[in-house]
């Protein structure tokens, strides 16, 4: 299965691609987009800060092999370009993987075989939008992340490939709690792939009447879900009163 | 398709509810103490014979009027005008209405988002006369629509400290809030939150409407008042 990492950074294509790297019969090359259209002096030293930072989640040899084997896509204009569309159609991948901080049109989708996979950090088809970890937490209902592939509309795709319960104990607060959540997503992506590689698998449906869409979450309610989350103690149990 | 690596620790109602409780009526201590510089004399000005309820709403005790949970909406008319119920509503007022003899034809969203804002503006103001019918189930995709507005284009708007519709602005934030407080529902009361919330500098910007603002905050007054707020199966 021939699959583009479609990355902020290659930093952040590199971490994705290491986890699926082994995988038999995944082919990956990393695409990495030029977010925010920044100029190129800005862009090459953000991404050798971001490179440094993760410095020992790659090696020069790994990165090298991309580069040598043409499977490392720097994208110098934008991802909805024609010149850019164009350069991922002739990957002929299966799948994209998405790990960019950018909103797909249906050109781009559609440059896939299969289309684009997502880690969404909420649960499928209940929570769409944004601070679905926070919403969640807040509502009682258990945190985690959905794979599905995306459309253009907001975590509207139809089709769900996995989603994983994961709890929020021990992430004292939004913020580590949603790193965490973010973080599984090169694993799941794994997941997905073998799913996708099965000769059984088929697609849960992404029912979105099922569901509700949800906004950015005001500081006010951030804080009461910050209360909630620090009301869990080290053993994954609420405080007595 | 559905793995689990642990339960997520589900925290007990009552203690959800006894934080998120303490968040809203501690914003409600802080509103009863800052709405005067939201509202300025001169908007007080404006407002003319009602300025003095208003500012009793705000600075008062709570004033929320107990909605009933509805399992059945029916469609409300009122012989009064949509400010007029609108202004009743803010106030806490007993709004006349009466159950209608039909429900008015959906309204497509498609023509809805067609339409200027000046038209936009005007036909909700028709439609939601009496404005507790944005809470009927049948008004459900206008509803999540003034909601998507107000926390997709209008806070990008208003969060680039570009110019922003005032007049539709602080009508959305007032159907949403009412909403909130009819149906319950916490997404719609954390769109008012979430304004409430931004620099001061937006906010002084909608006293160019000084009516809808004072309606906006009395809405919201009433709805950080609601000790039921938090009784509710679904948030």
């Amino acid at each position: 299965m021939r699959t583009a990492v479609v990355a902020s950074s290659i930093a952040a294509g590199v971490r994705v691609a290491a986890e699926i790297e082994n995988l038999p019969g995944v082919d990956v090359f990393i695409v990495v987009c030029n977010v925010g259209m920044r100029p190129a002096l800005l862009r090459w030293a953000r991404e050798l800060v971001l490179l440094a930072k993760s410095f020992g989640r790659w090696t020069p040899a790994r990165l090298w092999r991309y580069v040598r084997l043409h499977r490392l896509i720097i994208l110098s204009r934008a991802l909805d370009d024609a010149s850019s569309t164009e350069r991922l159609r002739s990957l002929q991948c299966d799948v994209g993987l998405h790990a960019a901080n950018v909103i797909y049109r249906e050109p781009v989708i559609s440059a896939f075989r299969l289309g684009i996979l997502n880690a969404h950090i909420g649960i499928l088809p209940a929570y769409r939008g944004r601070s679905v970890a926070e919403w969640s937490v807040l509502q009682s209902e258990r945190t985690g992340v959905t794979v599905f592939f995306i459309d253009s509309g907001i975590d509207t795709g139809a089709r769900i490939v996995l989603h994983e319960f994961i709890s929020p104990d021990g992430k004292n607060s939004v913020e580590k709690l949603k790193k965490m959540l973010f973080g599984c997503d090169a694993r799941l992506y794994r997941q997905a792939l073998e799913a996708l590689m099965s000769p059984e698998f088929q697609c849960d449906r992404n029912d979105i009447s099922k569901g509700r869409r949800y906004y950015v979450m005001s500081e006010m309610l951030t804080e009461v879900v910050n209360h909630i989350l620090m009301g869990l103690d080290s053993f994954g149990l609420p405080n007595r009163p | 398709m559905d793995s689990e690596t642990a339960h997520s620790q589900s925290v007990p109602p009552d203690r959800r509810n006894g934080i998120l409780c303490g968040a809203l009526l501690q914003r409600r201590s802080e509103l009863r103490k800052s709405w005067k510089h939201l509202i300025s004399a001169d908007c007080l000005e404006h407002l003319g014979p009602i300025a003095p309820e208003v500012g009793a709403v705000l600075s008062g005790p709570d004033a929320a009027r107990g909605w009933p949970l509805l399992d059945h909406f029916t469609w409300l008319c009122s012989d009064a005008d949509f400010w007029g119920c609108l202004q009743a509503f803010a106030l806490a007022k007993k709004i006349e209405c009466r159950p209608g003899d039909r429900t008015p034809a959906p309204l497509s969203l498609a023509s809805l988002k067609r339409l200027a804002s000046a038209d936009g503006f005007k036909l909700l103001c028709v439609r939601y006369r009496c404005p507790v019918n944005i809470a009927a189930p049948s008004e459900l995709e206008i509803a999540e629509e003034l909601l998507r507005q107000l926390m997709v284009t209008d806070r990008a708007k208003i969060e680039a400290g570009g110019a922003f519709d005032v007049a539709g602005v602080l009508l959305r934030l007032n159907l949403v809030g009412i909403r909130a407080l009819v149906a319950r529902d916490l997404r719609s009361l954390d769109a008012l939150n979430y304004f409430y919330e931004l620099p001061h500098r937006s906010l002084v910007r909608m006293r160019a409407n000084s009516r809808l603002l004072a309606f906006w905050l009395c809405i919201y007054t009433q709805l950080l008042s609601k000790p039921d707020w938090l009784k509710c199966g679904q948030l």
